[in-house]
């Protein structure tokens, strides 16, 4: 296995300090993420509810990317 | 107007003779999208009740208009990618439209209909792209990663820099791998760290989404307690290392 970069080190433990004990998992996250960017696009508060989507925004990759996709087709549909 | 849309109006359907509200919106849109297809999701939003369109016996005028509206989405959010072609947006947004019709019933109406049929094309297209680049991994080499990722060579004391607050993260963290994760959690934290798609992951342990989710948490959770016993917070994290 090729060496860590520092990028990725610091990933992880980005990732460590952001956990939680009780997170949302990909698809919690999928089915509330619609609801959680049209109040974050509109300047909303968020519930507990939501404040997980986020959380989990900040641990999972794959489900930032789609989010920041997301928020791109509803920026630009505007 | 558009030929086709003068067609559209003239001799299709004639807004005083339709009865269903539904036929009337979707007529609009077909007008709306022959005249400037930029601004479809804008005038049928507010307009179309998705949900009650797709469950209709002859749906096929509402998923013609959910086809547009999805692939104008997946083109606005894959258009920086130049490894990405139009017959695969077709591809991705079939599977998205077949997701949609399946799961429509999970459409809690907390948000707009189309926030919420993006959100599940964005997820088909991304999928697909991510399983398409990491087709040829093995379990065993995944696993064989696992069991380096504590070692000196894979994650250097000087990783982050030579700083002494740095060094000593970093050998902390390289024993609380060593120490507190188990071997499947090892590989499910290697896999997420070299980019593989976590389905991908969850394919190689034979395992479901949900339970290799709670393998990587429960990972996470081992790791983030053995740093929090060293003394390591997370706002030290944020502050001290400035990640």
């Amino acid at each position: 296995m090729k060496p860590l970069t520092a990028r990725q080190i610091k990933g992880l433990i980005t990732v460590i300090g952001n956990t939680r004990e009780h997170e949302f998992n990909c698809a919690e996250c999928q089915r509330n993420v619609s609801e959680f960017i049209e109040r974050q696009l509109a300047g909303l508060p968020i519930d507990k509810t939501l404040a997980r989507v986020e959380q989990h925004l900040t641990v999972c990759a794959e489900c930032r990317e789609e989010f920041l996709a997301l928020e791109k087709i509803l920026r630009e549909g505007r | 107007m558009s030929a086709n849309a003068a067609f559209l109006q003239n001799n299709l359907v004639r807004r005083d003779q339709v009865a269903s509200r539904h036929a009337q919106v979707l007529l609009r849109f077909a007008l709306a999208y022959c005249d400037n297809s930029d601004k479809v999701s804008r005038v049928v939003e507010t307009e179309i009740n998705w949900p009650e369109a797709l469950r209709e016996a002859d749906n096929s005028r509402a998923v013609t208009a959910l086809r547009a509206v999805l692939l104008n989405g997946l083109r606005i959010a894959l258009r920086e990618r130049n490894d990405v072609s139009e017959a695969q947006l077709e591809d991705f947004t079939q599977e998205a439209l077949l997701r949609i019709l399946e799961r429509l019933d999970q459409f809690a109406g907390r948000s707009k209909f189309t926030t919420w049929a993006h959100s599940i094309a964005v997820n088909a297209a991304f999928a697909e792209l991510r399983r398409k680049r990491w087709q040829d991994v093995s379990l065993d080499a995944l696993a064989a990663d696992g069991h380096q990722l504590s070692e000196q060579a894979v994650m250097p004391d000087a990783a982050l820099g030579d700083d002494e607050d740095r060094t000593r993260l970093v050998g902390i963290l390289r024993k609380a791998i060593a120490e507190r994760l188990s071997d499947k959690q090892r590989t499910v934290i290697v896999g997420v760290l070299q980019e593989m798609p976590f389905d991908q992951i969850v394919e190689l342990l034979g395992t479901n989404r949900n339970s290799a989710y709670k393998l990587l948490h429960d990972a996470r959770c081992a790791l983030k307690q053995h740093l929090s016993a060293e003394g390591i917070t997370p706002e030290d994290i944020r502050t001290t290392f400035g990640v």
